[in-house]
Parts: C-alpha cells; structure tokens; sequence
C-alpha cells in the first residue's frame, strides 16, 4: 500500500495463520474430522464478534450456525481446490459473519443500542489494574462490558477483531473493506471512545 | 512527526505492523513526547483488559450444524451406500469411502459418518446388485432437478430382462428432444443398480456405456435374462422393432411380449414409420412409440 507520508514503503506483514489455507482444502476434500476442526478453531472467536456486533447471544449464536453451513458449502460445492488453497479462511469467515450480522441488524434495527439510563454504576468501583482479587475482575470486566455496549457498532467491532481477535491491520482490512491506513485511525478513535465511555465510570485514562 | 499521527500509530507499533521509516519516526518521537509516551501506555492497558471481554457461546453450534451437513453410510456386500431418512443417496464401487467423500460432498453438500444401514435398505441394495430387481426403489430424489427427478422415476419403471433406448427414456420422461441431456443424467445416476440405468441402451443397437465398464454392463443384463448376443445380431442388421404377425403389433426387441411371438410370426422392422405403414401398431407394454 502507498503511503505518501512514509515515502511509500511496504509494510511488513505478520505472517498468516499457516495453516488456515490446509485447513480449506482439507474440508474442500472431505477429509474427516475436517470440518469439525474448522468450528472448534473458530466457532468462539465468530461468535465473539458477532456478539460484538449485536450484543445478543442468540442472535450471535444463529448468526455463527449459518455461517459455518454457508462456509462448509462454499468450501466443499463452490470453491475449486486452488482456490481454497489460496483463501484466507479467517478473514473470510469473519466476513461471513460480518455480512449476516448486519443482515440481521438491518432486519431489526431499533433496539439493539443500549440507552445511558440502563447504566446502573452505583456499585462499580473504578477500575483497577488486571492483578485483583476475582471479584474485583469480575467487577472490572462488567465494567468494560457495559462500556463496550455504549460504542458505535463499528467501533466494537474494531476492538473485537483487532484487540480480542488479533487481527493484523492487513486482516481487518480483508474482513470489513477498507484500507490499513484508514483502519489505523479507526482503530484509535474506537479505542478513544472506550476509554471515554470508561471515563464516565470514574476510570481515566490519559490517553 | 506530529502527535495525531503518532497515536493513530501506537496500536501498529505495539505489533510490529509500521515501516521500518515509520517505525523509526514514532518511536523517535515517543522518546522526546511525554504526553504520546504515556498515551502508549494506556494503549497497552486497554487492550490487554479488553482481551477478557471474549465470550463463549452458550451452546456449540457443531452438534446443529453437524446434522444439517452429514449423511450415513455403510458397507453393503462390495459397495458403498449413502443413506439419509431412510432413502438410499448414492451407491458406489471404491476400494476405500475417502474417494466417495468429496464426489458426495460435490452432489450433496455433506459430508458422511459410519452407520448401521436400515435392514430394509440393505436388502434392496443386496437384491439389486445381485440382479434380482427392486420392485419400489427407496431412493432419495429430494436433491434432484426436475429433469433427474423425471428420468430416474422413469428409469425405475423399466422391467428387469428388458432394455430401452435412450430415445425411449427421454420420451417417457417428458423430454423427447433432449435425449443428449437425458442420457447425461442416466449417465450421472448417483444409485447405479437400485435405479436400473444399466436397462438402457443406445438406439442404434449395442449396449453402449457404463459407470463400472461395458463388459459389467452386459454381464449385468445376461444376469437379469436380456439375449445380449441376439441384441448384437438385431443390430448389425439395423433391426430395431420386432413385430407380430398374428396381433399386428410391434414392440421393442427384449419385450416381454415380442418374446412371446412364435418364430414364424416374427417379423423384423428397422423403423416404426415401416411397422405402421405396414399396418402395425405398438405394443402398449413396451410403448416403441409415442402412444
């Protein structure tokens, strides 16, 4: 990718899973146990995103179950080997998962915001570090779970897949459609608005 | 570098994912910025909390999705079935049921799992490739198109120790004109034995091809009682039709009826406009022409 500030050099990329592409073809041949291994690797990963999107686990749960039959279809009756070979299964399932869950977001759009009011912040302490007693965990991942439901759609989204998912820049770019250059911001606006939405409850960040 | 562009850049920096001359400009400017420095730190806090917010699903989905992607199948005698509620989806010759996978998977969309074939299932499959006939196949058509469905119900209808043409399943099928598509399906007929795509045969005589070879073919159909050689001798004498002279009707050659005729009331015919000219009409068994 061009970059007219850095003078226009290739950034380096992480190196792929190196074995999603194995995995396609071993699912475009049937091999047994292969598409079992496909959801074990990606079924919680797929539905934390789509939870991410939709904040609903059922609707994430059905949104996953389709995915994984669209994929298996697509991978046994569509795709030809070469082109399993060459796909890059994660970004590409994510994708699927994408496409349904705005699919279904669009189908029923009103109340999947959470308001401020249901933010009830009386008991939460702020937030402290990682190294706490479990109920202190407990309270501090409550915490950012609430805080996450107060984001943009896109911004969770953002921090699924690049801080949950560890996607490379290059992945997530594959997965919604954009470039690397432009998710880079987007990325740290979405962070921003986590550490502000954090902020209303008492934790602060510099940032 | 600016402070604006250096944040965008932490969270790239953090995996290695800048330039190096873009690595080498933020990390320069962290060094001199103590606000971006500490901004850095926040980053890695805030990612490193967010990475216990993933969440399990309540409920695998493998189970579910596993039951709307797999079929059974078993060893019968020397062959492979594929079976799903109880209707036969495929059978098939193969030394091991890996090469049967993705041929299934291609058709079908699944993938297959060992199990015990219904007993009932498994004696049509034995009588069928033993060459003793099935009366009422239960063989699975839900996959099919209009065009397979058709032709595989027609192919059904054909009796053992009989042959018809090409020509003939494609009539009876609705489709007089597409006998090339036609025999593409017959050709592709994924429960050789069960449905008899073996009873049929080129109109111009022979007993042209076979999934499993011509020479399996025309063992299969000396099995079930068809004359092969007398076919062979019929067609070198372009003869297709075999009429009677007592009835006045004409049928197909391997007809059960057109055995019946006595040898001095035969009569050979090499097309049906011949027979009808000549006053036959077609036998209603065989139906040599379109009724």
């Amino acid at each position: 990718m061009k970059n007219s500030w850095t003078g226009g050099e290739v950034v380096a990329q992480p190196a792929a899973q190196p074995d999603s592409g194995e995995l396609a073809v071993a699912v475009h041949r049937c091999e047994p146990g292969a598409f079992e291994r496909l959801i074990d690797r990606f079924e919680q990963p797929l539905f934390t995103y789509a939870h991410g999107i939709l904040q609903n686990a059922f609707d994430a749960q059905e949104v996953v179950q389709d995915a994984m039959m669209r994929a298996h279809k697509a991978l046994t009756r569509q795709y030809d080997e070469a082109r399993c070979a060459a796909l890059a299964l994660r970004p590409w399932l994510f994708k699927t998962v994408r496409n349904l869950c705005l699919n279904k977001r669009r189908s029923k759009r009103s109340s999947l915001e959470q308001p401020l009011e249901s933010f009830d912040d009386g008991r939460l302490g702020p937030f402290v570090s990682l190294e706490g007693s479990d109920l202190e965990r407990k309270e501090e991942v409550e915490l950012l779970r609430r805080a996450m439901a107060l984001l943009p759609v896109d911004a969770r989204e953002l921090i699924v897949l690049r801080f949950m998912e560890e996607m490379s820049y290059a992945e997530i770019a594959k997965t919604v459609g954009s470039t690397e250059a432009a998710l880079r911001g987007k990325v740290f606006r979405s962070l921003k608005l986590l550490r502000d939405a954090l902020e209303q409850k008492g934790v602060a960040y510099a940032m | 570098m600016q402070c604006r562009n250096v944040l965008t850049r932490i969270d790239a920096l953090r995996t290695r994912e800048l330039a190096p001359i873009e690595k080498t400009a933020v990390e320069q400017h962290l060094r001199t910025c103590r606000s971006c420095d500490e901004s850095q730190a926040d980053v890695d806090d805030l990612v490193h909390a967010v990475k216990s917010l993933s969440l399990v699903p309540p409920v695998s989905c493998r189970d579910a999705v596993k039951e709307n992607i797999a079929d059974s199948f078993d060893r019968v005698g020397d062959t492979w079935v594929a079976f799903a509620n109880g209707r036969i989806r495929m059978i098939a010759e193969a030394d091991s049921i890996d090469d049967i996978r993705q041929p299934y998977a291609k058709k079908y969309g699944r993938v297959l799992e060992p199990a015990t074939i219904p007993a009932a299932l498994r004696r049509q499959v034995l009588a069928a490739v033993g060459g003793e006939g099935v009366e009422s196949p239960k063989v699975d058509l839900d996959a099919a198109n209009d065009l397979e469905h058709d032709v595989l119900q027609t192919l059904t209808r054909i009796p053992r120790g009989e042959v018809r043409t090409y020509a003939w399943v494609a009539r009876q099928a609705g489709r007089p004109r597409a006998v090339r598509a036609v025999a593409n399906v017959i050709a592709r007929n994924a429960v050789p034995y069960v449905v008899p795509c073996h009873r049929v045969v080129p109109s111009s005589g022979g007993i042209g091809n076979y999934i499993f070879g011509s020479a399996t073919k025309r063992a299969l159909l000396e099995r079930e009682g068809v004359d092969v050689d007398e076919l062979d001798a019929l067609a070198k004498e372009h003869v297709r039709y075999i009429g009677s002279r007592t009835t006045h009707i004409f049928c197909f050659p391997t007809c059960r009826d057109a055995k019946r005729i006595q040898e001095k009331n035969r009569i050979p015919f090499r097309d049906s406009d011949d027979a009808l000219e000549n006053g036959y009409r077609p036998c209603r068994h065989c139906q040599p022409v379109a009724a």
